[in-house]
């Protein structure tokens, strides 16, 4: 019951988020739209080094870091001209070089 | 076969807010990008286009949902959850909590949290919505999430709104079918670490082609020092704060340039 509970009051809650400033669109004004833009990319950035930071692997203590380099070499691919695909890839690849490396004795 | 596949790779992401008919300064690619893409003709189509190789970054992270849907104490309404909260981070944060024991408000307080960013994507969308007619923007709202909002936000003025729609079409659909995909059969993923990075990395690849206009630059550099000094807190609260300081930056950084 707690489940369904919780379920319903984040969805009709994000509905809420969601909804809310486009159906009143009109009344919004065009700075506080553009703060907006600013605060979600922010946000968004926000939740990429959180996903760095609290990156684990077993028996990696050294996980965050590696992660933090693959993630930056897929962003940096990306600022280069890299397809979306070829970006994560060259990430995702940076992360399993660098993981085979550490684990050698 | 290789034509889709060569077409899949060569998929940029846009790269900054642009205005009607012609790139913002800073945004010199993006126009020229989309509208020079050899395969998606018409806005439609070459959103669901960008989109598409966001859904298979997105499919260890769907897996992963999954498998804490069908590890729930209630896995139907944990299912639900996939079209009501309908995003991935909250979702997970929801079911945290709950298996944790914390009641359904300690799980819902959270959930909100995580989710309140959306209000803040909303609001950015709605110059480009006001004269759409309410089924269109209720259809927009529902669909509303971080990878369909960046990437729209990156596309040119003009032919923006159905954009959207095809980004945040393909994943609507595409999204509880990996999540699906993760309740019959999406405990491997959690043997797979860097399938934890891949969501983040596609998402901050979105990120980076905009950060070309220097307001977004500083609000994106202030909030990620504010994201590793707020590391410690919970998720929620630490959007929060990254978000108002983000948003804070980019304004006196706006004024800044404004000034000079």
């Amino acid at each position: 019951m707690s489940v369904l509970l919780a379920v319903l009051v984040v969805g009709a809650g994000s509905l809420a988020f969601r909804l809310g400033p486009l159906l009143g669109a009109d009344r919004l004004p065009d700075a506080l739209t553009r703060v907006a833009g600013w605060a979600g990319l922010s946000m968004l950035a926000a939740v990429v080094v959180r996903s760095v930071l609290t990156h684990e692997d077993p028996g990696l203590p050294a996980a965050p870091l590696l992660g933090a380099g693959a993630v930056a070499v897929c962003l940096l691919a990306t600022a280069r001209g890299f397809s979306l695909l070829l970006a994560v890839t060259a990430g995702g690849a940076t992360y399993l070089a660098a993981t085979a490396l550490v684990a050698l004795p | 076969m290789s034509r889709y596949l060569a077409a899949a790779l060569a998929v940029r992401v846009p790269a900054g807010p642009t205005t009607a008919g012609r790139p913002a300064p800073g945004g010199t690619t993006t126009a020229a990008t989309v509208a020079a893409a050899p395969v998606p003709r018409s806005d439609l189509r070459a959103g669901a286009a960008a989109m598409a190789p966001m859904l298979l970054a997105y499919l260890p992270f769907g897996l992963l949902v999954g498998a804490a849907v069908a590890a729930s104490d209630n896995p139907v309404a944990a299912y639900l959850a996939t079209w009501t909260i309908y995003g991935g981070a909250a979702h997970l944060a929801v079911l945290d909590v709950l298996g944790h024991g914390s009641g359904w408000v300690a799980a819902a307080a959270v959930g909100l949290l995580v989710n309140v960013r959306l209000s803040a994507y909303a609001t950015a969308m709605a110059p480009d919505w006001r004269s759409a007619s309410a089924r269109r923007r209720v259809a927009a709202g529902v669909m509303l999430t971080d990878a369909p909002w960046a990437l729209a936000r990156g596309h040119r003025a003009a032919g923006r709104r159905d954009y959207y729609f095809g980004a945040a079409g393909l994943l609507f659909v595409g999204w509880p079918t990996l999540v699906t995909i993760g309740v019959l059969a999406g405990q491997w993923v959690t043997a797979l670490p860097v399938a934890g990075l891949l969501s983040a990395m596609t998402l901050g690849a979105i990120v980076v082609p905009q950060l070309r206009e220097r307001p977004t630059a500083v609000a994106v550099g202030v909030a990620t020092v504010t994201a590793v000094l707020t590391a410690g807190l919970p998720a929620g609260p630490a959007l929060l704060v990254a978000g108002a300081t983000g948003g804070a930056a980019g304004v006196l950084a706006a004024r800044a340039g404004r000034s000079s």
